[in-house]
């Protein structure tokens, strides 16, 4: 008997190498996996939070007192609001706001003084300019974010819990549009899953599409080598992927890190795992590339419209909320934000790390058994 | 001379100026010289043929004959005028499908009209017209995606011929397309020149090249010869003799010992799956030395093993060359053959070297026994049984749609039968099993290799998979690059290759790890006839290693290699046999007849017979009769009635193309 043994590792290898070859000669996936993400956060980071300053702000302030003037002054320091000619009453601030003539309008209660001695919170109105939607919604962001510093002024000079001053926004329907920092980690979590999904299906469908599947069925390969020829480069390079986009989110958008970057990569490595076994169940059911791209479109939108990355959950219908529990990437947004903007570790983060990491599970073993099950 | 007598080859004198004149064209790209120095002419009326090995030019001398190349020097007159004037006059079927898959039949139709502004009722009449001749007027509205491929072929020639054109280009219209139509497409295209439409094809199959009337012979951008097939054959100076021996192996290595050198009266050897064929120039002489091979006596190399210096059973038959001996002899002539590398054969399992044949496992390499498949309601295989021994060459045969893919794929275990019992290598069950797996070798009708891998990479791919040890890796792939002629090309890109050699880079990736059983689905579908030729001789060097090879071809007079056939129709294996067995049983005779008026008698025959008995050639009808001693003088007079003068009549033997068609037609039951 001179037939030579198979070797389970020897296979693999040469199966894992033909991947890498076949992956790094391909221009569109080398652009998707490299070139792709960084325009992404590019695209993302610099459109839609533009450097928006010297916004008309009109202020009625009923109070009168220090802590008004000094909450128009926190307005203002920054250079982002300019303060203009109000109108002395609320409905002129309100009509200038509606011709255009002003951006934003802040109405200080009278009350804000008596309320903030007794600890009591206070609603402070907020008129905007809703035309420009864009930058409405920045406007209403930066007072709020200004407003939440100034809060945290407060408390830590009187040692008051809580908020004290709470913005009622009129056109606020966007609250999440603080910055690019918001965006940053969105745009990984919406890149990497585009990526892993488009690079894993069209990486199975090519073999289905020019026929080499059928040799390679022939060959004394099994069906678990196979994918796991298919997952294991892929993975690694998506790893790569998700290395350069945080490179750019701190050498462009000076997004600081503030958490583990272990923990940081390992949950990366957990939403690769599903947008590859989403990527296989979509080559599973496709018969060709083109397949598989457009029902890609179908499940990768409400993907990452309800997963919290473009647009804050918080902002949507509660049904749609509630239906973004069934959505893993979700889970991957949350953790992202937490580790890098709030620098978080697993003892705050581990219901999601949890939740990720059951649908990273799941996700593989239904679409690599319903591969399989093709493959016989 | 005065009137339009005909020439020797059976050409009528021209009288017009010629259809098509090439005076010394040439074609470069870059620094590369497609076509060098071409000249012909093609006359009104004709079946123009060029062939040629790939890459002879074929395809650029089209492109400029079609008007969408220019020529870089040289003349080039389409009927009197450069081709571009003249495109509204030339139709053009290229070597892909040039249709609209999702537009229906008159969809497809109407719009290659539209183009050629012809509409109206004028287009009505001609589509309704092409649509009958072909046979495809009961379903104008399918969509074309939906036709098989010798109705795709079929629906695009209606397409080409649908503005009238005088002359029609066609460029290897028939590859992938089975037998059966091929036959029909070639009938109908004698029915088109009679219409006055000139013909020039370019076809890879040599036996369709037997159909032209006059014929070109292209190797590297070159004529190298010109003529109708007959004088072409007569041209070879050559007599070919049809060997037969039980032992076969030995008559031939007997043979090949004697060298062409010391006996310049044996021109070739070739071997085939049941007998060798001998180009001779001298048919006594070499019947003699042929004789005194067999017999043992004279000077014989005896070589290893199982020559024991006995004489041998021997039967000749003088037989006229075919086209493919003139293809050969005249390409060896410019590039002497190389001396091939034998593939470096480990002992393996099933044979031990030097003693073909011996040592075989006694069970079957393959063997099926009532295997059935159903796809919902359709039966794609009923009841099927064979066996392929170590060491046979297993031929499977059919139309498409006849079922042989979906039998290849059950017989190496891809799929499992719905029905049936079946084994390989001895084993019936756990036919998916990996170590199984490892002792079979597949080679599928689509590409076999990654167009993205470089040529050396895939070859060390399957290496990998395969677990070929790291000592013979090198060795093996070394040959498999010098067996398709790659050497130094490792680091090209499988998907940069021309179909030939991806095909026969594909088989050598197939046999990198000599495998005990190999499947080859159409391995030779593209490639010439020299470099075929070469692909079957490595096929039998397995075999003879005592592997067991199972392959289907469209290309019928390379059945001839195989040493035992199935004809499959309509899922069932209707017929079996060595391909002389299975000559032998065809029923009935096949009749060469010469007409006066062929195209009109062949027409009138075609009303009078059964369609499929009766086919053109360049200068004569065949007729199968099944009792021609009856049968014969009945046709006789029915001709002489009709008006048909009939010249000359002879008895021809049956090519296994004609027992393909018979077998298909008698078992369809269709038309008998």
């Amino acid at each position: 008997m001179h037939l030579e043994r198979l070797d389970f590792r020897l296979q693999l290898r040469a199966l894992i190498r033909k991947e890498l070859q076949q992956i790094l000669r391909d221009r569109q996936l080398i652009f998707l996996l490299f070139a792709m993400p960084i325009l992404q956060l590019f695209i993302y980071g610099f459109a839609l939070s533009p450097e928006v300053d010297r916004l008309r702000l009109g202020i009625v302030d009923h109070a009168g007192s220090s802590i008004s003037r000094a909450l128009a002054a926190s307005l203002v320091v920054n250079g982002v609001f300019e303060v203009e000619e109000s109108g002395g009453t609320e409905a002129q601030l309100a009509r200038k706001v509606q011709d255009g003539q002003l951006d934003a309008g802040l109405i200080i209660p009278a009350d804000l003084e008596r309320r903030y001695r007794s600890g009591q919170k206070t609603r402070v109105q907020v008129l905007i300019d809703g035309v420009d939607a864009n930058t409405a919604g920045i406007a209403s962001g930066y007072v709020g974010q200004i407003l939440a510093a100034f809060n945290r002024q407060l408390t830590t000079g009187t040692q008051l819990p809580g908020e004290l001053v709470a913005p009622q926004i009129t056109f606020a329907y966007n609250p999440g549009l603080i910055s690019s920092w918001f965006f940053v980690p969105g745009v990984i979590a919406l890149v990497l899953n585009l990526v892993s999904t488009l690079v894993s299906s069209a990486a199975l469908v090519r073999e289905k599409d020019s026929g080499t599947l059928e040799q390679l069925l022939m060959t004394p390969v099994s069906s678990l080598q196979i994918l796991l020829a298919k997952i294991v480069p892929l993975s690694f390079l998506l790893m790569i992927t998700v290395f350069v986009a945080l490179m750019v989110a701190f050498l462009v958008f000076h997004v600081p890190f503030r958490g583990n970057l272990l923990l940081f990569l390992f949950v990366s490595f957990l939403a690769i795992l599903v947008g590859i076994s989403i990527g296989i169940a979509l080559a599973a059911y496709s018969e060709n590339q083109r397949q598989s791209l457009l029902t890609s479109f179908f499940v990768n939108l409400p993907v990452i419209q309800l997963s919290g990355a473009i647009a804050p959950l918080e902002s949507m219908p509660e049904i749609f909320q509630w239906m973004s529990l069934l959505n893993p990437l979700r889970y991957y947004v949350s953790c992202v934000r937490a580790i890098i903007l709030k620098g978080v570790g697993l003892e705050e983060i581990w219901p999601n790390v949890l939740a990720l990491a059951a649908y990273a599970l799941i996700l593989l073993s239904l679409s690599s058994s319903r591969f399989r099950k093709q493959l016989k | 001379m005065l009137s339009a007598a005909p020439l020797a080859d059976g050409r009528a004198e021209p009288l017009s100026p010629p259809v098509v004149a090439v005076r010394n064209l040439r074609r470069d790209y870059g620094a590369i010289k497609a076509v060098k120095d071409i000249s012909f002419e093609i006359q009104e009326g004709e079946i123009f043929g060029l062939i040629g090995p790939d890459g002879a030019g074929k395809t650029t001398t089209f492109h400029i004959l079609g008007g969408v190349l220019e020529a870089s020097g040289g003349l080039v007159l389409t009927m009197g005028r450069k081709p571009r004037d003249m495109r509204l006059q030339i139709g053009y079927l290229t070597q892909q499908f040039s249709l609209y898959p999702d537009l229906s039949l008159w969809e497809n139709l109407r719009y290659v009209a539209g183009l050629r502004e012809v509409d109206g009722a004028v287009f009505k009449e001609r589509a309704w017209y092409y649509l009958r001749l072909m046979n495809l007027d009961q379903f104008p509205d399918r969509l074309a995606g939906q036709l098989s491929g010798g109705m795709k072929q079929k629906l695009a020639l209606c397409c080409a011929l649908i503005a009238r054109p005088r002359l029609l280009l066609l460029d290897e219209p028939t590859t992938g397309v089975d037998p059966v139509s091929r036959r029909e497409f070639w009938d109908l295209l004698s029915n088109v020149a009679r219409d006055g439409v000139t013909v020039a094809v370019a076809t890879p199959y040599l036996d369709e090249a037997e159909r032209c009337s006059r014929l070109i012979l292209m190797h590297e951008g070159l004529v190298l010869e010109e003529g109708s097939p007959a004088s072409l054959k007569e041209n070879l100076g050559c007599h070919r003799l049809e060997l037969r021996s039980g032992r076969l192996a030995v008559l031939e290595r007997r043979l090949l010992s004697v060298g062409r050198g010391a006996q310049p009266v044996l021109k070739d050897v070739q071997t085939f799956g049941d007998r060798l064929d001998v180009l001779v120039t001298e048919t006594g002489a070499g019947e003699t030395l042929v004789r005194q091979l067999a017999s043992g006596s004279g000077s014989i190399d005896r070589g290893a093993g199982e020559d024991n210096g006995g004489t041998l059973d021997l039967d000749i038959e003088v037989r006229e060359p075919t086209l493919e001996n003139v293809f050969v002899a005249r390409l060896r002539r410019d590039e002497p053959e190389q001396v091939r590398l034998p593939f470096p054969f480990s002992p393996s399992v099933a044979s031990t070297p030097g003693s073909t044949n011996a040592a075989l496992p006694t069970f079957s390499a393959i063997e099926a026994r009532g295997v059935c498949k159903k796809f919902g309601s359709f039966e794609a295989v009923k009841s099927v049984s064979l066996k392929v021994g170590y060491g046979e060459i297993y031929g499977l045969l059919g139309a498409n749609g006849a079922g042989k893919t979906t039998t290849i794929k059950i017989l190496c275990g891809l799929i499992g039968p719905t029905a049936g019992h079946m084994a390989l290598c001895g084993q019936a069950s756990d036919l998916r099993r990996e170590s199984l797996r490892q002792r079979l070798g597949y080679m599928s009708q689509k590409f076999t290799l990654y167009d993205d891998l470089t040529i050396k990479e895939n070859l060390e791919f399957y290496c990998g998979v395969y677990c070929v040890p790291e000592k013979l890796k090198q060795e093996r792939i070394a040959w498999v690059l010098r067996s398709s002629e790659l050497t130094g090309q490792g680091g090209l890109l499988a998907g940069k290759l021309p179909g030939g050699w991806k095909q026969r880079l594909s088989f050598g990736a197939a046999v990198l790890h000599q495998p005990e059983v190999l499947f080859l689905d159409e391995p030779t579908s593209g490639v010439d006839p020299l470099a075929r030729r070469e692909m079957w001789k490595l096929i039998r060097d397995f075999a003879r290693q005592g592997t067991a090879v199972l392959v289907t071809t469209h290309f019928l007079e390379e059945a001839e290699n195989c040493n035992n056939l199935g004809f499959m129709v309509a899922g069932s294996l209707v017929s079996e046999g060595s391909p002389s067995q299975i000559k032998a049983e065809q029923p009935g005779t096949l009749i060469e007849l010469t007409l006066a008026d062929l195209p009109a008698g062949y027409a009138f025959l075609k009303e009078n017979l059964p369609p499929w008995r009766t086919s053109m050639f360049a200068h004569a009808l065949h007729v199968v009769l099944d009792e021609p001693q009856i049968e014969l003088p009945l046709l006789r007079e029915k001709l002489s009635r009709g008006g048909h003068q009939v010249l000359t009549e002879r008895p021809l033997p049956f090519s296994l193309e004609d027992c393909f068609i018979s077998i298909v037609q008698r078992s369809t039951g269709k038309t008998v």
